[in-house]
């Protein structure tokens, strides 16, 4: 218990939070062929490095700098959001389907 | 207070786009009926213009303001005056284009300039919050741009596809800049820099790491090897003014943001004005294989299309391969020389895929069948074409020969990258081949039917606007890298 307790108020435990984050993230990226799914994976690339903005400011640089950029990706990934989820909304229209495969007609 | 006001002056030209803006919003609401006119061109050329103004006003002395997170230096001044041209040229180009309906060229003016401001703060910004704001403001406006054709599937199939790379390459680059806040302690590009060359070389797993991550979201922003994917699919889909644009603006943003952090961040400045890379921190080895490898897949790509936006696309990665060439010396020539082929290739770029756009709205098409005989019954457009392509090629005589002379010079006279000046040579070669194919069709193929077309006078005067400082480029080129050389040696 103790260990656990000393892991979660140190920078590593938030760094290996993030590390985790951001591989889900990769995995969801690259096997997803739904569009949200691969939104969702983005969304956790972002989340994870706003974790590590946090973690960094508050055990190495004790700058309130780090936790800005953590809040201004928040805000980014809403805007992202609110974007692709109009795009996604409008392919859906035009082609009744919102798999990443079929996204096929401009090719070689 | 004072100090506020002060630096709110020196980002001038971003506040007067942004006015402008407001102003776009309130006029249309007023009178709906001026939407469908020329009006919101007029007035985005207008906000150019003014905006081009003010940063000649503001430009006069190199300064960092607000904490240092904006830098105001000749390599922001020159990059100002790039994007607001670019704006200029493409708001003028989409507003003679069938491609972009009349209903809706209100809102083209109002992403047009939001993206100019996104282009104008990646060039001036000197902290990686501000870079991370800029470039996410281009990317999140262009997959709004690229689908504007909302009923079209391509259109909106291209702004999918972008979307999706964009958003994973740019959450990897801010990914980086964690690991960079964490290693060392600061976003400001200065303060990165002096931790860097504080380590002395001692260079661990986690910065090559986070160099790759940012490395991502750069190369996706200038479209260079590994990131490139995109770039045919979507400058294919889009409105082709829309291409025209993401093929310059967006670009020379990210060669903006590009330039600065490896010469102020991963290099330090030498006594005679060139740069030297941190220790430990090499990467112009790198760049050779990346400029190379981005070279060959343009070029090679190019070469079985018979699209000839795609062949255009193709190109103009192939083009990014050529600039980044002029890094590897990391001197003051090849720097200059990347920045007098930026402003070469925004002339011969946009018109290339000007011509294009005229042609797919009287044939409906693009493909190289489209061309056919196109140069006998539009004589102008033809030469137009011609000239755009010859210095995409780099025949003498042309700016785009004179601007890869610069570069491919610079490389054989630091001496080091012999075998990349080569192959640039070799891959200028082989794209004759592709280019070569669009002129073929439109001056050699007879057309099928004899019919008689008019190229606009609108469209006339702009191709040959652009035609001619593609030919003077070519000829008289000293005011333009003596403006270069000053460009750079203010850099901050």
């Amino acid at each position: 218990m103790n260990h656990l307790l000393s892991f979660s108020s140190s920078l590593q435990g938030y760094l290996a939070v993030g590390a985790i984050l951001f591989a889900l993230g990769i995995f969801c990226v690259l096997t997803r062929k739904n569009a949200i799914g691969i939104l969702l994976g983005i969304e956790l690339i972002l989340n994870a490095a706003g974790i590590n903005f946090v973690a960094f400011s508050k055990f190495r640089t004790g700058l309130i700098d780090g936790q800005i950029v953590a809040l201004f990706i928040m805000l980014i990934a809403a805007a992202e959001a609110a974007v692709a989820l109009a795009v996604i909304l409008r392919f859906y229209r035009l082609k009744q389907t919102i798999d990443a495969d079929e996204a096929s007609i401009l090719r070689n | 207070m004072g100090e506020t006001l002060h630096n709110v002056m020196l980002l001038a030209p971003e506040v007067c786009i942004t006015l402008f803006l407001c102003l776009l919003f309130i006029v249309d609401g007023l009178f709906p009926s001026l939407r469908s006119n020329r009006f919101p061109m007029i007035l985005t050329v207008v906000a150019c213009i003014a905006s081009m103004i003010l940063t000649a006003k503001v430009g006069k002395t190199p300064a960092a303001y607000f904490g240092g997170m904006v830098v105001n230096d000749g390599f922001t001044t020159f990059f100002r005056y790039l994007f607001f041209f670019t704006a200029a040229v493409s708001s003028y180009v989409a507003f003679g284009s069938k491609e972009v309906e009349a209903k809706s060229r209100i809102e083209f003016s109002l992403l047009l300039l939001c993206v100019t401001v996104g282009m104008s703060l990646m060039a001036s910004a000197s902290n990686l919050l501000v870079l991370y704001m800029g470039i996410e403001m281009v990317s999140i406006i262009s997959f709004v741009m690229a689908g504007f054709r909302r009923d079209n599937l391509r259109s909106n199939e291209a702004s999918f596809k972008y979307l999706v790379f964009g958003g994973v390459a740019s959450a990897l680059m801010i990914y980086g800049f964690s690991l960079i806040y964490g290693l060392t302690g600061s976003l400001n590009y200065s303060q990165i820099a002096a931790s860097l060359i504080a380590a002395q070389g001692n260079v661990g797993l986690i910065t090559w790491l986070a160099l790759v991550l940012i490395y991502s979201g750069l190369a996706y922003k200038i479209s260079a090897f590994p990131m490139h994917f995109w770039a045919p699919d979507v400058y294919e889909g889009a409105p082709t003014p829309i291409t025209a644009f993401f093929s310059v603006g967006p670009k020379a943003a990210g060669f903006a943001a590009l330039l600065r952090i490896l010469l102020t961040v991963f290099a330090v400045k030498t006594g005679d004005g060139n740069w030297k890379a941190v220790e430990g921190l090499s990467l112009t080895s790198i760049i050779a294989v990346i400029s190379a490898a981005t070279m060959i897949v343009g070029n090679l790509s190019a070469l079985g299309q018979t699209n000839v936006k795609r062949i255009l696309a193709y190109s103009s990665i192939a083009h990014v391969g050529y600039m980044l060439m002029g890094l590897v010396t990391l001197d003051r020539s090849g720097i200059t020389a990347i920045i007098f082929y930026l402003i070469a290739y925004c002339a011969m770029n946009i018109g290339a895929f000007w011509v294009v756009g005229v042609v797919s709205n009287i044939r409906g098409r693009e493909d190289l069948e489209a061309f056919r005989g196109i140069g006998w019954s539009m004589p102008v457009l033809g030469t137009c074409m011609a000239i755009f392509i010859f210095s995409l090629t780099g025949i003498p005589m042309f700016s785009g020969f004179i601007g890869k002379f610069l570069i491919f010079g610079s490389v054989i006279k630091s001496g080091g990258f012999l075998w990349l000046a080569l192959l640039g040579v070799l891959n200028s070669v082989v794209s004759l081949y592709y280019y070569v194919k669009i002129l073929k069709s439109m001056w050699l193929d007879k057309p099928e039917t004899e019919e008689s077309l008019r190229l606009p006078f609108y469209h006339a005067v702009g191709l040959v606007g652009l035609a001619i400082p593609t030919i003077v480029l070519g000829l008289y080129f000293t005011p333009i890298l003596e403006f270069a050389e000053k460009t750079l040696a203010t850099l901050l």
